[in-house]
């Protein structure tokens, strides 16, 4: 008995590899760039963080598929590369020798995206699923555009300014014209006094005849 | 005398500066270092500096002596010099004017840039998602981020010229703040244009010093700029290297406008231009070798370069850091030997991080600074700040050069009795809406087709046309010996043996082979084409003017030119007394 159980344990992890590799039709690639997002302060890759990605989507497939409890050893993985990059394929709880269907995996990943992020400390961007696209987030939309602001703003300074000046300008001619009446009025009386060669002195200023 | 009355700048500095600041535009911030890495890097200096010394600088100094002595506009002076030759006044303003219609979309583009770098994530620096939330917009991942932003949400460029559609609102509203902005600055001529000049000629330094020192501790700075001045002598044998710097120099320094003899009519008459001429043309020059160091330390390859790493890792699983960004095209190479399969697998999506290359895509137009150049920033820590600072500085440079484009349009128009009459405000408000009303059409979505065909030939081969006249008509008609004589009047001693050969044989004589390669480009060039923003592949193509297209680029080339046999004849309807006020 001892025999046949070994037996069997053998050929199905043996079933269980062959189920992952390279381009299988439910299995996917994973990729993470430790090293661009954490720089100095990324870990090395090791079994015990496979481990943690095991787990990560076994509770994953658990949240997602209610009903069935998968284990870690339900995520089968292969192919790991210096990259870090691996592909992984999910088999049933019920038949380890049945894989379950990329959409149900993906829908699973897309739940818990976030959760799996955060198990290693990274992002959408870094830890990467080849063919899942993240959630995308919900555009951010304004009620005014922000770059409306920043024109209305500067706009109302520039007409202020614009306004500021033309009037002034007005008020200073208008001084000026004012000025220049007074100017000519005096010119007038000056003018009047040598009204045909003859001075006429009830008009003339005394100091202006003798400055003459 | 009416004369006595004419506005003047408060001191030779606003002048200067006025010059400096209308010189020194886009121009010297991205088509210099494009002809530069063209045409053989560092080599290229050689014809251009060359150019400076033979055409553009007598030709700088000749504008400015006669506009400050003849005291007014450019029809003016040229009417006053001889009545036949009021035409070459005349053609000059009408190509400003051409230039201050279309100019001021690419101040419009500025400000919408600046506006929208107030956000927390620049809108250039992703694709936006489509309405699915499937992805990012198709248009916009066949592309680039930066060129969708540019075309698409910037422009909403239509697929061709003939298409057309209603006014971008964001567009209109820039532009109007530009010109608003322009009347605020030229409002009460020369005296508010002369304050203005001291900012905008001294911030654009300011922002390149800074950019500088950000653009030397990037990395691959070393690299760009290496590979820019690296000369390739070779190029120098090639006879359109030559041309393109005497036209660059000639563009660059604004000359044929009528904004210099404009600016030098408000001098004093004892103003020493000669000495200004050579500072103006010296500190342009400078300027764009300046910026084109600042443009390649900043540029370099590095977006290509991260990009190819990346593939690099992915596509043979190579652990992160054996390739780095300096080791990058080693691998590419060394892979390439390794896995030869593997490797043809990618090498389409490979870009060669060629500069010239990538320069290449978006060469034509101003789109190369909005598109290269905000690619760029979006890379730096705190694009925001960068973003900001540069687009200002893209705005100071554009405002600039525009308040010489406005002034060239207003002071030959004050020269005539009719305009003479009304007040500084108003005519200078009524030039300005005009400009912004016609000017609104380039913010519709063929708007840029209309744009790139006024900056190529609106105000490029008239140009040549009006400066080679105005040389012939100062050096030959007003008389070489009359203009010594000035020149010793005003600045106290005559042109020495330089100024004299360069404006009596080399200037014209290069003028006129310039103009010759110009025509016979025209001619073998056959059917003058465009680049088409197609949406469907994300890329520009190259497509024919229309028929109607083709006319109207012979009416631009046509209506400045024909200003010259035209008011030839003037003279024979009117008695020449009443035509300019005296």
């Amino acid at each position: 008995m001892w025999k046949n159980t070994f037996f069997l344990f053998f050929i199905l992890s043996a079933c269980a590899e062959e189920l992952c590799k390279p381009d299988a039709s439910n299995g996917y690639k994973v990729r993470l760039s430790l090293k661009t997002a954490l720089g100095d302060d990324a870990y090395t890759w090791n079994k015990n963080e496979m481990f943690l990605f095991q787990s990560t989507l076994a509770f994953a497939m658990r949240t997602s598929h209610t009903g069935q409890s998968y284990e870690i050893s339900n995520i089968v993985v292969c192919n790991e590369t210096d990259r870090v990059s691996f592909w992984f394929v999910v088999t049933s709880p019920g038949n380890p020798t049945e894989l379950v269907e990329n959409y149900i995996v993906e829908e699973a990943i897309r739940k818990s995206r976030h959760r799996i992020n955060s198990a290693f400390l990274l992002t959408d961007k870094t830890l990467e699923f080849v063919g899942i696209l993240p959630t995308l987030a919900t555009p951010v939309s304004y009620d005014t555009p922000p770059w409306l602001i920043v024109f209305g703003v500067l706009m109302g300074i520039i007409v202020a300014g614009i306004i500021v000046l033309l009037a002034s300008s007005i008020v200073k001619r208008k001084r000026k014209t004012r000025r220049t009446d007074e100017e000519e009025a005096d010119e007038e009386t000056r003018v009047k006094t040598m009204d045909n060669g003859v001075y006429n002195m009830s008009f003339s200023v005394e100091d202006k005849l003798t400055q003459m | 005398m009416e004369k006595d009355s004419r506005p003047k700048w408060d001191n030779p500095t606003q002048f200067l500066l006025a010059c400096v600041s209308y010189a020194i535009g886009l121009g010297n911030v991205w088509r210099f270092p494009y002809l530069c890495q063209m045409h053989g890097g560092g080599g290229f200096l050689i014809p251009y500096l060359l150019m400076l010394f033979l055409e553009g600088l007598p030709l700088f100094c000749l504008e400015l002596g006669i506009g400050q002595k003849m005291r007014q506009g450019s029809v003016g002076t040229f009417s006053s010099i001889n009545p036949y030759l009021g035409g070459v006044g005349l053609a000059s303003v009408m190509t400003s004017l051409y230039l201050c219609l279309y100019y001021n979309i690419i101040n419009a583009w500025s400000f919408w840039y600046l506006f929208n770098s107030f956000q927390s994530v620049l809108p250039w620096a992703e694709c936006p998602i489509n309405t699915n939330r499937t992805g990012p917009v198709e248009e916009c991942e066949r592309s680039s981020p930066t060129q969708y932003f540019f075309f698409r949400e910037t422009l909403d460029i239509s697929s061709s010229i003939e298409v057309n559609g209603g006014v971008h609102t964001g567009q209109a509203l820039c532009l109007l703040l530009a010109w608003v902005i322009t009347y605020l600055f030229v409002v009460k001529g020369v005296k508010s244009t002369g304050k203005v000049v001291y900012f905008t000629a001294t911030f654009p330094y300011f922002v390149l010093v800074i950019y500088l020192i950000r653009g030397v501790t990037l990395h691959g700075a070393a690299n760009g700029i290496k590979y820019m001045f690296t000369p390739k002598l070779e190029q120098l044998a090639n006879p359109t290297t030559w041309i393109n710097a005497a036209t660059q120099i000639f563009f660059s320094l604004g000359l044929g406008f009528g904004s210099l003899i404009a600016f030098a009519s408000y001098n004093e008459y004892n103003n020493n231009f000669e000495r200004q001429a050579i500072a103006v043309s010296l500190i342009n020059s400078g300027t764009s070798i300046f910026a084109s160091i600042v443009t390649f330390a900043i540029y370099g390859f590095k977006r290509c370069v991260c990009v190819t790493r990346l593939l690099l890792l992915n596509t043979f699983d190579i652990a992160e850091d054996n390739i780095t960004l300096d080791t990058a095209l080693d691998w590419v190479r060394e892979l390439n030997m390794t896995y030869p399969e593997k490797f043809a697998e990618i090498a389409d999506q490979l870009q060669t991080c060629d500069l010239e290359k990538e320069l290449d895509t978006a060469v034509e137009g101003t789109g190369l600074a909005f598109i290269v150049y905000s690619e760029a920033i979006t890379n730096m820590p705190l694009s925001q700040l960068w973003s900001v600072l540069y687009f200002f500085m893209l705005l100071m440079l554009g405002m600039g050069s525009m308040l010489g484009n406005i002034t060239g349009v207003i002071t030959p128009l004050r020269d005539f009795k009719f305009f003479s009459k009304m007040s500084n405000e108003l005519l200078n408000g009524i030039v300005c809406l005009f400009c912004f009303l016609l000017g609104l059409g380039f913010s519709t979505p063929s708007g840029n087709y209309w744009f790139t065909m006024f900056n190529d030939y609106g105000a490029s081969f008239s140009l040549l046309f009006i400066v080679f006249f105005e040389s012939i008509a100062i050096v030959y008609i007003y008389g070489m010996k009359r203009f010594e004589k000035d020149m010793e009047d005003m600045v106290g001693h005559r042109p020495n043996w330089y100024w004299k050969i360069m404006w009596k044989v080399v200037s014209p004589l290069l003028l006129l082979v310039v103009i010759t390669f110009y025509i016979v480009g025209y001619i073998q060039g056959g059917t003058p084409t465009y680049h088409a923003w197609k949406k469907e592949l994300g890329k520009t193509v190259v497509t024919e003017y229309p028929i109607f297209g083709q006319a109207f680029i012979g009416l631009l080339l046509a209506s400045s030119i024909s200003c010259l046999p035209i008011m030839a004849l003037y003279p024979f309807l009117t008695p020449v007394a009443d035509r300019y006020r005296i």
